[in-house]
Formats: C-alpha cells, sequence, structure tokens
C-alpha cells in the first residue's frame, strides 16, 4: 500500500519548549492510524503541521505525494479535519454551518446539496439540519463535525480524540461510521484517540511522549512486545493464591497474576491443577502497552 | 465568487444572530439622538441665533432645522465608524474560539476570507447607519425639513462612503486583536476619541489652529464636513430667502465646518469625496496587503 503521509525527521519548537524531536512515520492509504500519547505529548502540534496550521523548524511532511510547503493548498484539499472540540458557529443552524464551510471548497447551489445529500445517507443528519448547532448534544455535534470534515471527500480524515466525552451508544455509532468510510471509500484514517480499545482496531499504532515517538507497530506486535498476559483466578484464598509463587494482585472477585505468555500459563496450570477450577485468561491490552511504555496511565490523562 | 458570498451571509447571519450586539449598535446612535437634542440642542440653537444679526426676523423652523440638521449630521459621522467597529467582531471572535482553525483549514486564500470579513461587516453596518439615516430624516421631517433631493441622496452617498471608511479602518486595526476584551477596549477608545478627532462632537473651527490643522490630515474629518455639508445645505440656503448677508451665511459654515480650510485653501466639496475615496482604497489596500504578508501570526488563533 502507498504511504499517504510520510513525516521525516520533524522538529518543533515553542521558545525552549522542544515540541517535536526529530519523528518519523508514516500512514499508509486506507488503514486506520493511531497517533497516541498524553496531553503535551506533541500528537495536535504534529498534527497542526500536517494541516499547514504551523509551520515546521526542521524535517519533511508529504502527504498524498505532496511537499507540505511547496503545495499546501491541494494538501488542504485531500485533508479532512475533526478537531478535538467543535470549531463549527453556534449561532448558526446546521445546514447554514454546512453551507458556509462547504463554500469554502467552492462547492455550492446543486453540488452542496448532492453532497448533503450522501453525507445524510452516511451519518442520518437530516433531522438535524434545522437546528442551532449549539443546542444539539455531544452525540449530535460529532456527527455533524464529521459531515463537515467529509465534505469536499477528502482522501484522508485526521480524527483528533473524536468520541472523547460521548456515550458508548454514540461512540459505536461514530465507529460505525469511521469502519465505513476505511472500507466502502478506502479513506486513511489518522486517529489521535484517549480510548485504548479504540486504539486497538488500528492496523498501525505510534506513540509519542515528550515529543518523541517511544513505540511504533501493529497493535499485536505491541501488545506482544510490551503487555503480559494475565490469569483470573475466582473462588480461590490468598494462602492458596501464595503457593503459585508469582507476584499477585487482589482484585474484586479474585485474584490476578501476571505472566509472560500463555505457555507459563499451560505449565501453571498443569503444576497446579487444584487452584485453576475458575479462572480465565486474558491477553494484556492497550493500556497496559501504553502504561509500560511511557509509564503513564492514558485514561487518567 | 458564489462561495465567497455564501461565506459572507455567515458572516452577516452571525451578526444578526447576536441579537444583543445588533441592538447595542443600532441603538447607539439613537441614544446619542437623544442625548443631543436634549442637552446641547439650546446651544447649538443660541449660537445660531447670535451668529445671525437681530434685525432680521427668521422663522424659528429653520433655526430647528439648523440645530437638528448638526446634530443628525454629528451622529451619522460618528456612527459609520463606531458602529463598524460593533460589526467587525467576527475576526476577532473567530480567533478567540478558534473558528478560525475550522476556516484556514479548507484552501481559501487569507486575504479572501478577510475581505469576506470586511464585506460582512459593511453590510451590517450600513444596514444600521441607513436605518439610523432613516430616523434622522424623520426627525428632521418633523423639526424642519428643508432638505432638497439632491443634498438627500448626497447624504446618502456620504453615509455609503464613510461606512466603507470606518469598516477598512475597523479591519485594520481588528486584524491585530485577539480578544474580545481587546476589541471592547479598542471599542470604547474610538466611541470616546473618534467623535472628536473627526470634528463630530465640536466642530475643529472650535479648536486651537495647531490642533486644528494635524486633524485636518485625518480623512474622516472631511467625510464629517461631507455630513454636515449635505444635512444643513437646505436650512442654509434657506437663510438667504430672509436676506440673510452672505458673510453670516460663510460664518455660520466656516463655525460648522462646512467650509474647511487645509491651512489657508479651500477645500471644495469635490476634493473632500476625492480625499474620502482615496483613503478607502488605501486602507483597503493596506489591509489586503497585512492579511497576505502577516497571515500567519494575524490568523493564529488564541
Amino acid at each position: 500500500m502507498k504511504d499517504v503521509i510520510i513525516i521525516k525527521n520533524l522538529e518543533k519548537s515553542f521558545g525552549e519548549v522542544k515540541a517535536i524531536q526529530d519523528i518519523s512515520f508514516n500512514v499508509k492509504a486506507g488503514e486506520l492510524f493511531a497517533f497516541l500519547g498524553i496531553n503535551g505529548a506533541g500528537k495536535s502540534t504534529t498534527i497542526n503541521i500536517i494541516c499547514g496550521q504551523l509551520k515546521k523548524d526542521n524535517g519533511h511532511v508529504e502527504v498524498n505525494g505532496m511537499n507540505i510547503e511547496e503545495n499546501l493548498d491541494s494538501i488542504k484539499k485531500v485533508l479532512g479535519v475533526v478537531f478535538q472540540s467543535s470549531l463549527l458557529d453556534d449561532g448558526l443552524n446546521v445546514y447554514d454551518n454546512l453551507e458556509s464551510r462547504a463554500a469554502l471548497y467552492d462547492i455550492t447551489g446543486r453540488d452542496f446539496k448532492n453532497r448533503l445529500s450522501e453525507l445524510n445517507d452516511l451519518l442520518h443528519i437530516e433531522n438535524l439540519l434545522k437546528r442551532k448547532v449549539g443546542k444539539l448534544s455531544g452525540g449530535e455535534r460529532r456527527r455533524i463535525d464529521i459531515a463537515r470534515a467529509l465534505l469536499h471527500k477528502p482522501k484522508i480524515l485526521i480524527l483528533d480524540e473524536p468520541t472523547t466525552g460521548l456515550d458508548p451508544k454514540t461512540r459505536k455509532l461514530i465507529w460505525s461510521v469511521i469502519d465505513d468510510l476505511i472500507k466502502k471509500q478506502n479513506m486513511t484514517v489518522f486517529l489521535t484517540t484517549h480510548y485504548m480499545e479504540e486504539a486497538s482496531n488500528a492496523n498501525f499504532v505510534v506513540i509519542i511522549d515528550s515529543g518523541k515517538i517511544v513505540a511504533s507497530a501493529t497493535p499485536l506486535e505491541l501488545k506482544e512486545k510490551y503487555a503480559n498476559d494475565y490469569i483470573s483466578l475466582y473462588n480461590i484464598s490468598e494462602e492458596e493464591v501464595k503457593k503459585v509463587n508469582i507476584p499477585y494482585q487482589k482484585t474484586n472477585n479474585g485474584y490476578r497474576i501476571s505472566i509472560e505468555n500463555t505457555e507459563i500459563a499451560t505449565n501453571l496450570i498443569l503444576k497446579y491443577p487444584n487452584l485453576f477450577k475458575d479462572y480465565e485468561i486474558s491477553k494484556g491490552n492497550m493500556d497496559d502497552v501504553f502504561l509500560n511504555i511511557t509509564g503513564k496511565n492514558l485514561s487518567e490523562m | 465568487m458564489k462561495s465567497f458570498l455564501i461565506f459572507t451571509k455567515r458572516n452577516i447571519k452571525l451578526f444578526f444572530h447576536d441579537k444583543g450586539m445588533f441592538l447595542t449598535s443600532l441603538i447607539t446612535p439613537m441614544i446619542l439622538l437623544v442625548l443631543y437634542a436634549t442637552f446641547l440642542g439650546n446651544v447649538y440653537r443660541d449660537n445660531f441665533m447670535n451668529a445671525l444679526p437681530n434685525e432680521i426676523d427668521i422663522p424659528s423652523k429653520i433655526f430647528d432645522s439648523l440645530v437638528g440638521g448638526q446634530l443628525v449630521s454629528s451622529i451619522l459621522a460618528v456612527s459609520c465608524v463606531t458602529v463598524a467597529f460593533c460589526t467587525n467582531f467576527l475576526m476577532v471572535q473567530d480567533k478567540s474560539n478558534k473558528t478560525i482553525k475550522d476556516i484556514l483549514i479548507s484552501p481559501k486564500k487569507p486575504y479572501l476570507i478577510a475581505f469576506s470579513y470586511y464585506l460582512g461587516s459593511f453590510v451590517a453596518t450600513l444596514l444600521i447607519c441607513f436605518a439610523a439615516l432613516i430616523i434622522s430624516f424623520a426627525y428632521l421631517a418633523i423639526i424642519g425639513w428643508y432638505f432638497t433631493f439632491i443634498d438627500a441622496l448626497l447624504l446618502i452617498v456620504d453615509i455609503f462612503l464613510l461606512v466603507l471608511f470606518g469598516t477598512a479602518l475597523s479591519s485594520i486595526i481588528n486584524l491585530f486583536l485577539n480578544t474580545q476584551g481587546q476589541m471592547s477596549a479598542v471599542g470604547t477608545i474610538v466611541s470616546a476619541g473618534y467623535g472628536f478627532i473627526c470634528g463630530a462632537y465640536m466642530p475643529l473651527s472650535s479648536f486651537d489652529s495647531n490642533v486644528k490643522n494635524v486633524f485636518l490630515f485625518l480623512p474622516g474629518t472631511y467625510g464629517t464636513s461631507l455630513v454636515r455639508n449635505h444635512s444643513l445645505n437646505g436650512a442654509v440656503n434657506e437663510l438667504t430667502k430672509y436676506n440673510v448677508p452672505e458673510s453670516a451665511i460663510i460664518t455660520i459654515k466656516d463655525s460648522l465646518d462646512c467650509n474647511l480650510y487645509f491651512f489657508d485653501y479651500h477645500v471644495s466639496i469635490e476634493i473632500m469625496y476625492i480625499v474620502l475615496i482615496l483613503s478607502i482604497i488605501v486602507l483597503l489596500a493596506i489591509y489586503v496587503i497585512l492579511t497576505c504578508l502577516l497571515k500567519d501570526k494575524i490568523f493564529k488563533s488564541k
């Protein structure tokens, strides 16, 4: 697959603060790319540079085969951005908001109405068109933000924490839309999120900390490398758990022991069959990956 | 062009959506008119009566019209600029609430966005100033109407040009503002100061000659004088029917800044229009150039 975003040795400082320190990564066409980091790690700075809203100090940024310094206007035509917080006009209704933003891409009249109809099929926004953006719920606003980002049929969609603060039902809806965009329209999605289970759906993950890339791989590779498996034991006393001779953690309804891999789990079960009557083995998740790499818990940031 | 107009429509709609902002902009000229008529009307009236020979009997309605014309011209000349500072809030608001990020993520050139702010503010200011003009006409019709059709038409042209001027001036200044607080502060300073330096609150003729000469370098002064001329022409001409000496009429016109003297040179109405139009062109050129040169600094959301 072709690389649609190429970042090489990117650097950006604000005075003495080095926000981005020599980072390099590629994003492939049609993939879901997750860019993870705590607040202030450098995610938004990187996104702002890719979108041309911030000038880089050093390095090379290429989007859809175009250099950002030479073809910024053309790059803007292939980028759609959903910002962390909605930047639409609260005082106008949804239709007026979308009409004015579409005009920025010279989409007017019949073309706008046709595109609005397509977006309605995707996001079911028809009943929201006459309502003021300021009066919409968080989930409805997000759908409109996504509609705004898709107005000009971008090839790359940048989602900056798109589901933060949304209820589970709306998050599910937003994700079904994103899945559709990737699968049916082969859109590239560049995602930043605080929800690790969302990052685990990505094709590729880059973790950034203090302006530097600290890990990059597929979610599976990251989990294998940085996250332990767990055995949860139920209906067992603490005295019995101590017999396993592995550090354990008390949970609400039992004990949890951390193991490097499932092979060790198998050996333990064979060695202590009486202890393993009610148990489950779970793979390490992206929260563990993040915690082990950065020493920081993303969900608490 | 169509996309530019749609985006400008957004700017106008946002201004009229903010009912508080709209009413404040509209009500300011009206409050000024009431305050002027209540507290300064008699002072102006006495000045006119003192300037004319005692032996000539002039109908009270003409004095009323002169006083009304002076009040109305002061308010209209100031409003075209101060209202523009009120209506031109959107560019600053878009920066302070970061909406500008969502706008500049598009490939539209920043100077077109800037020009759209200008046009939106111009239309809103023009609507408010024309509303003020209609109320002013109604007020003058009640107290004494001596307007000719040409003077009324030229007064409309004066308002149109002064609004273009005021909007261009406010657009340039607002480029450097990033918060609503900064904008309010500038609006207050302009509201308080502009009326004096353009000769609206007090005619330049009442200033020290050095101060007067400095103010004559400011193009707003000529806009005020145009509004004064076309608001008062009818009533002043009416005086001639009562055999008021030419010298007394010149004295009245001088005292009202209908006649302006750039040092010793009498500035004609045509020159006043040329100065005003040229200043609009220069201000707009500065606005576009600043937008192009400083786009990374002035359009950065805070």
